[in-house]
């Protein structure tokens, strides 16, 4: 018998990250050049910048974590959030990651670590409040598969050359400085170099963030996949949106670091340009979800 | 996963591993000989039904079918739903092998419909001696088995008597090599 329904391909997605990894790869050869014609000690700046995403991929978690205020937690601790990963994780073929809580009424969840074996994902009190068993399981797998897609790897290393223009837009002077020969202080390939530093930065931003949209797609769907409910999440980021919108400033201000590996990020009520967004708008990702769950009805 | 994939973030289902769900029915009798731990005459299959139609009609054939042969066999179906959300379809009958048999139905007919990848898992209770509950516990997705004993109070598992009973069955069972792996599952009603 065939298969009468299931989720279709998500093709065009797939397209548009390839394409934008791919935009982010050309920008990024740009950088290089122009960091090895100018004469500067790019091994130096590749070192400092590689230094730097390596403490992120291998340090960070730990210190993510306390700055949200989480704590990983035993399964007698939070026996009903474990027995809910524990059953993903099979579904999901994947390990089961280290399991924390945020007491914080802000409802959200996100998901660290380089990759599946060392990954932490962490759930809000507020969103364990917030939502229902089948809501909050949707959420669980969105963050799961954000660990199965290793999107904290692929986002760092999409991020790495964005790093070194922005080290070399803020202290290209350092390195520029003892090249320029005879009186002339400036030095024109310094200049050059400093300009396409501006243009990488501006243009990887936006790759970026459109690259972190398309993830979180692909989570979504990763997630309606793993559950087979796409409308519980939907129903979730309806639910988490009109709570988001309840919580003070400031204190989404402060954790605004780790927006991108959220549900749901934090500041979402105020009017961003779409451009800026690290998360696609809750209609669009509700539509997606819509678009899977007639798919799965077969009435698409 | 590829590096592909994880390059553009694609996510397949694993479709169930090859079955070597039938390695139970010798290994029980091994269980059942050396071990003292005898069937508690149960199993379970636990999968998602998922809320649409069509899964509801071959749910419903399905059960019809083991229902059927069930009275043959004098194989005794019951269903019920859990907390999570998720079904358990039990099988009761003091003959072993029908329960591996009755499994086996209800996790091909998923298969031929084209939803393997909703099944959890199947467990399979055994008693000791002492009458304490001991279960084989088969994942799916990774055609491999791993013992689960609850050692009383919430959230407390026998770990030493599992990874023993891991030495003990030997190469009798495929049994899973990463222990990160040995997802508990709490309130097994059987």
């Amino acid at each position: 018998m065939p298969r009468p329904t299931s989720f279709g391909k998500d093709t065009g997605l797939q397209l548009r990250m390839t394409f934008t990894m791919f935009l982010l790869g050309l920008v990024y050869v740009v950088l290089i050049v122009a960091l090895l014609g100018s004469g500067v000690n790019g091994a130096m700046v590749a070192l400092i910048a590689g230094g730097l995403a390596v403490f992120q991929l291998f340090g960070s978690d730990k210190l993510a974590l306390r700055a949200m205020g989480a704590r990983e937690v035993t399964p007698a601790e939070a026996p009903e959030l474990h027995a809910m990963i524990d059953r993903l994780c099979v579904q999901a073929d994947l390990p089961k990651p280290k399991v924390a809580v945020a007491d914080t009424r802000m409802p959200n969840a996100f998901a660290l670590g380089r990759s599946p074996k060392s990954a932490t994902v962490c759930a809000t009190t507020g969103i364990m409040e917030l939502l229902s068993p089948a809501e909050l399981e949707g959420v669980m797998a969105h963050e799961l598969t954000h660990v199965a897609n290793r999107d904290v790897l692929v986002m760092t290393l999409a991020s790495f050359f964005a790093t070194i223009a922005a080290y070399i837009v803020q202290f290209g002077f350092l390195f520029g400085g003892g090249h320029g020969h005879g009186d002339d202080d400036d030095n024109p390939s310094m200049l050059v170099l400093f300009l396409v530093s501006i243009g990488v930065y501006v243009v990887s931003f936006f790759l970026m963030q459109a690259l972190s949209r398309y993830r979180e797609f692909s989570a979504d769907r990763g997630a309606a996949l793993i559950t087979g409910r796409p409308s519980a999440l939907a129903s979730a980021l309806t639910r988490i949106s009109s709570g988001m919108q309840r919580i003070p400033q400031q204190d989404l201000r402060a954790t605004q670091e780790l927006a991108a590996f959220y549900i749901f990020p934090p500041g979402a009520g105020k009017k961003l340009g779409a451009l800026f967004a690290t998360h696609p708008p809750m209609e669009k990702r509700i539509a997606a979800l819509s678009r899977l769950e007639m798919q799965l009805q077969g009435t698409a | 996963m590829g590096f592909l994939d994880i390059v553009t973030g694609k996510r397949k289902m694993k479709q169930p591993a090859e079955s070597r769900l039938f390695a139970m029915s010798t290994a029980a009798v091994t269980l059942d000989m050396t071990l003292e731990l005898h069937t508690s005459g149960k199993a379970a299959i636990v999968f998602q039904p998922l809320a649409t139609a069509d899964f509801s009609s071959i749910v419903t054939d399905m059960e019809e079918v083991l229902r059927g042969t069930g009275e043959d066999a004098g194989t005794q179906v019951d269903r019920t739903d859990d907390s999570f959300g998720y079904r358990w379809m039990v099988l009761s009958d003091d003959e072993f092998e029908d329960l591996v048999v009755g499994i086996n139905v209800v996790s091909q007919a998923l298969q031929d419909g084209g939803y393997g990848e909703r099944i959890l898992c199947a467990v399979f209770a055994f008693r000791d001696a002492q009458d304490k509950p001991i279960y084989w516990i088969y994942n799916y997705k990774r055609g491999t088995y791993y013992p689960f004993v609850p050692a009383g109070g919430p959230q407390n598992r026998d770990s030493e008597r599992e990874l023993r009973l891991k030495a003990q069955i030997g190469h009798e069972l495929p049994v899973e090599a990463e222990l990160e792996r040995w997802f508990p599952l709490w309130g097994i009603p059987i």
